[in-house]
């Protein structure tokens, strides 16, 4: 007799979280792959990074045919239930994520073959991928050990990438020597709201970390929510 | 309410059809087709202790019963949910060495006081059993009408009711035809719907369920679900269930019980989403029971 | 045998049990002939020796008491049995079935049922003639009564039908299932009611037969009758007077010398033997209508 009930369902629900979060890592890789390619310029690295998307799909339909079936086989109740909830959405927001990269890598080739390059833009734009690199991992690690204050911690670092993606669309507006350099600097736009949208997306992840453990499904504040004036 | 009160309402005679719990003189009433009330009843139950001999049973136990709601009682073997039941009806003490004691109040009266009538509680307070019981020896007409002769009801408007009863538990259209046959000819399905129109018969204001579809394939389990659901209008219902999605498709609250005390009673959408009680929590998930 | 596959999944009938197998049935069959050879005895010579006897005159006309000349019939004593056998199943069923509901319904466990149970079991084994010196002592001797008569008989007779219809009904209303009184219960019914109208009627054939088996029985007793109703040759219906039955002709004619009484007795005891034998009948019938055996 196993020692808890429900033995098999216990593991394929585990399996499925760990399938879930290992998108997430997939997701990281991705855009760490992304910022390179970025920074050196490289379009085959850019290539590979759209074609991985497909990798990155096939993750989402896993973990969501593996949802469904549990679901029909297994009437999960209670936290078993908010968690599922909570992972079809993790797998959702790992799917957008993937998205938001090839949109990024989609940027380089466009760019042309010796772009005019703003150092301090483009400055801007690798820092801000690295803290949203740093978030998704650390909303990994909250939805994997369950902490809440991990989760809601990733609000302040949500702000501090929105503060960079200002700063960007500071130096973009200012980047007005020629034709060519504004065009590539609008083109930078476009990756920094890419960046700061897969910054939200982990904030959300982080929200669904709070649901689980405490059942209630409450926004953090982020960009979309000014702050209450205290 | 004080005891003055308590005694003028179980002396005098029923002045309507809503029949008080006092010593009922003679055959019921002779009024025609009426229907059952349409206002809710509460149960509420306090403090409640329930014995098989020395075995303690139901431990200091307190619930209310929302009127015009389905409450689930759910929780493992021997947890004392079925005893529960039964003491609602004073069913509990037929078992010999069996007793309890406490209070349960059906609207504003206490079923345990001395002064009640255990049978006249239990005309107003109906149950379904387990096991579909219809009686052998009578037809499907008689069956349910013993839900009226067994209370020394006679008279012409049994008909009526008998029809009524039968609408009610969903069971008309497949057996007016055949009032005259044997009420265990019927499938398994239909001899619990015949049993509870046999129990609607008697116009009780509360109706108890002891895992009603337990014995039932999941077709005649789904139709009475669907009854349960018509009938709440009517009357407040508590069912006893070993099928947790069951008490979650068809209760509105759900009571958890455990080792004959209550862990948790709540809304059945928060009992099984997100229950307060860890125990609530282990049992839903099927980490134990 | 190349048809036969080399390794077969089950093992065959190995041929000491298929021995042993056939030794025991052949035991079995044995036991059961020899059992059946009495009863097979008995009603051979009942027939041979009865069947003879028996006529529209034997079963019309009373005993004379003529020693030379017409013996006569037997109508006195089939009357009398069927007299006196009715009125003690008018007192015996009754009081036995509801000694028997006492027993289930209310008594059940208690120190007092058990008290009954265990008398009743005490007077399934007493002797029949037991009963009949008790109605002898109390009703016969003591003078005040009067001295032999029908309805002497038939007390005796129901008080040795009592236990039997006690125990064959208590057994019948055990059998009907609990979930069926808790379903009247539940329904508000007082216990008299659960009784009288779900617990009785569904426990009827089964009382049905057990009663025509008590009857049955009861009619063949003789010890009883000895001391209380004695032996008089006319047929009367009056159950103060002295009266007949079969066993008790039986038991005198058997005794004679004179051949003719003697085929009386054979006559008699065959005529005793098909009223058993109808009665058994009918309780056969009446008991596959039931729905608890």
């Amino acid at each position: 007799m196993p020692e808890t009930t429900r033995h098999a369902f216990q593991e394929e629900l585990t399996e499925l979280e760990s399938q879930a979060l290992a998108g997430l890592d997939m997701v990281v890789t991705t855009l760490e792959r992304t910022m390179e390619a970025l920074q050196q310029q490289d379009v085959e690295l850019a290539l590979m990074v759209v074609q991985d998307d497909d990798r990155i799909d096939g993750r989402y339909l896993e973990v969501h045919q593996g949802i469904l079936s549990l679901l029909a086989r297994q009437a999960p109740v209670a936290t078993d239930l908010r968690l599922v909830a909570a992972l079809l959405d993790v797998i959702k927001h790992v799917e957008r994520m993937g998205d938001q990269c090839v949109n990024i890598a989609k940027t380089i080739p466009l760019t042309g073959h010796e772009p005019p390059v703003v150092p301090e833009l483009l400055g801007t734009l690798l820092e801000m991928g690295r803290h949203v690199a740093a978030m998704i991992e650390q909303a990994k690690r909250a939805f994997c050990t369950r902490n809440v204050e991990l989760a809601e911690d990733l609000v302040s670092r949500d702000d501090a990438v929105n503060r960079m993606h200002r700063e960007a669309f500071r130096i973009a507006l200012e980047a007005g020597e020629d034709v060519d350099t504004r065009e590539w600097a609008m083109m930078m736009l476009g990756v920094g709201r890419a960046l700061e949208r897969m910054g939200d997306n982990a904030v959300d992840i982080g929200e669904q970390t709070a649901f689980i453990v405490t059942g209630l499904f409450r926004e953090f504040t982020d960009a979309s929510r000014p702050a209450p004036v205290s | 309410m004080n005891p003055q009160e308590a005694k003028e309402m179980t002396s005098e005679p029923p002045a309507t059809t809503r029949g008080r719990f006092g010593r009922e003189q003679g055959a019921a009433t002779a009024t025609p087709v009426a229907g059952p009330q349409q206002a809710g009843h509460r149960v509420t139950v306090g403090e409640l202790n329930a014995y098989y001999g020395e075995q303690h049973a139901i431990k200091d136990l307190s619930i209310d019963f929302e009127p015009n709601r389905v409450t689930a009682l759910i929780g493992p073997s021997g947890c004392g949910k079925s005893t529960l039941v039964r003491c609602i009806n004073r069913m509990h003490e037929e078992i010999p060495g069996a007793y309890a004691t406490g209070k349960v109040m059906v609207d504003d009266t206490d079923v345990y006081d001395s002064r009640v009538d255990v049978v006249a509680v239990r005309r107003a307070v109906g149950m379904v059993f387990q096991k579909p019981n219809p009686f052998p020896t009578m037809s499907i007409y008689d069956n349910v009408a013993a839900g009226l002769r067994l209370r020394g009801a006679k008279g012409s408007h049994l008909k009526e009711r008998v029809e009524a009863s039968l609408r009610g538990a969903g069971l008309w259209d497949e057996v007016k035809d055949r009032l005259a046959k044997a009420g265990i000819g019927l499938s398994g399905g239909q001899q619990q719907r015949l049993c509870i129109a046999r129990t609607l018969a008697a116009e009780p204001e509360v109706i108890l369920m002891d895992e009603p579809c337990s014995a039932l394939d999941p077709i005649a389990t789904l139709k009475i679900e669907e009854l349960i659901d018509e009938l709440k209008t009517k009357y407040t219902i508590v069912i006893v269930t070993h099928n947790m999605q069951q008490a979650a498709r068809v209760a509105d609250t759900t009571a958890f019980m455990l080792s004959g005390e209550l862990v948790e009673h709540a809304d059945t959408e928060k009992m099984f989403t997100n229950p307060d009680d860890d125990r609530t929590e282990q049992y839903v998930t099927g980490k134990f029971g | 045998m190349s048809a036969v596959p080399a390794t077969t999944a089950f093992a065959p009938i190995s041929g000491a049990r298929r021995r042993k197998d056939q030794f025991m049935r052949g035991l079995l069959a044995a036991g059961t002939i020899v059992a059946l050879i009495p009863l097979v005895l008995v009603i051979y010579y009942l027939l041979k020796r009865g069947l003879g006897a028996i006529s529209w005159h034997f079963l019309s006309s009373d005993p004379t008491g003529n020693f030379l000349g017409d013996p006569g019939g037997i109508k006195s004593a089939i009357f009398g049995t069927i007299e006196m056998v009715a009125l003690a199943s008018v007192i015996a069923i009754p009081v036995g079935v509801g000694v028997a509901l006492y027993l289930t319904e209310y008594g059940k466990d208690s120190r007092f049922a058990s008290a009954v149970r265990y008398f009743v079991d005490v007077m399934t084994g007493v002797p029949s003639i037991v009963f009949g010196l008790f109605i002898y002592i109390t009703l016969i001797l003591s003078g005040n009564v009067g001295t032999f008569a029908g309805w002497k008989g038939s007390i005796a007779l129901a008080l040795l039908m009592l236990p039997i219809v006690t125990r064959s009904a208590e057994v019948v209303l055990l059998l009907v299932p609990d979930h069926l009184r808790e379903a009247a219960l539940a329904l508000g019914a007082p216990r008299w009611r659960v009784v009288s109208r779900v617990v009785l009627p569904t426990a009827l054939p089964g009382l049905v037969t057990g009663s025509l088996l008590a009857i049955a029985r009861a009619a063949g007793e003789t010890a009883p009758l000895l001391f209380t109703a004695a032996i008089v040759n006319g047929t009367t219906f009056n159950l103060g007077d002295r009266m007949n039955s079969l066993p008790l002709q039986i038991f005198t004619d058997v005794g004679q010398a004179q051949d003719r009484l003697v085929a009386r007795a054979w006559g008699a005891a065959l005529t005793l033997v098909m009223l058993i034998l109808l009665l058994t009948l009918i309780a056969r019938f009446v008991s596959r209508r039931s729905r608890l055996t």
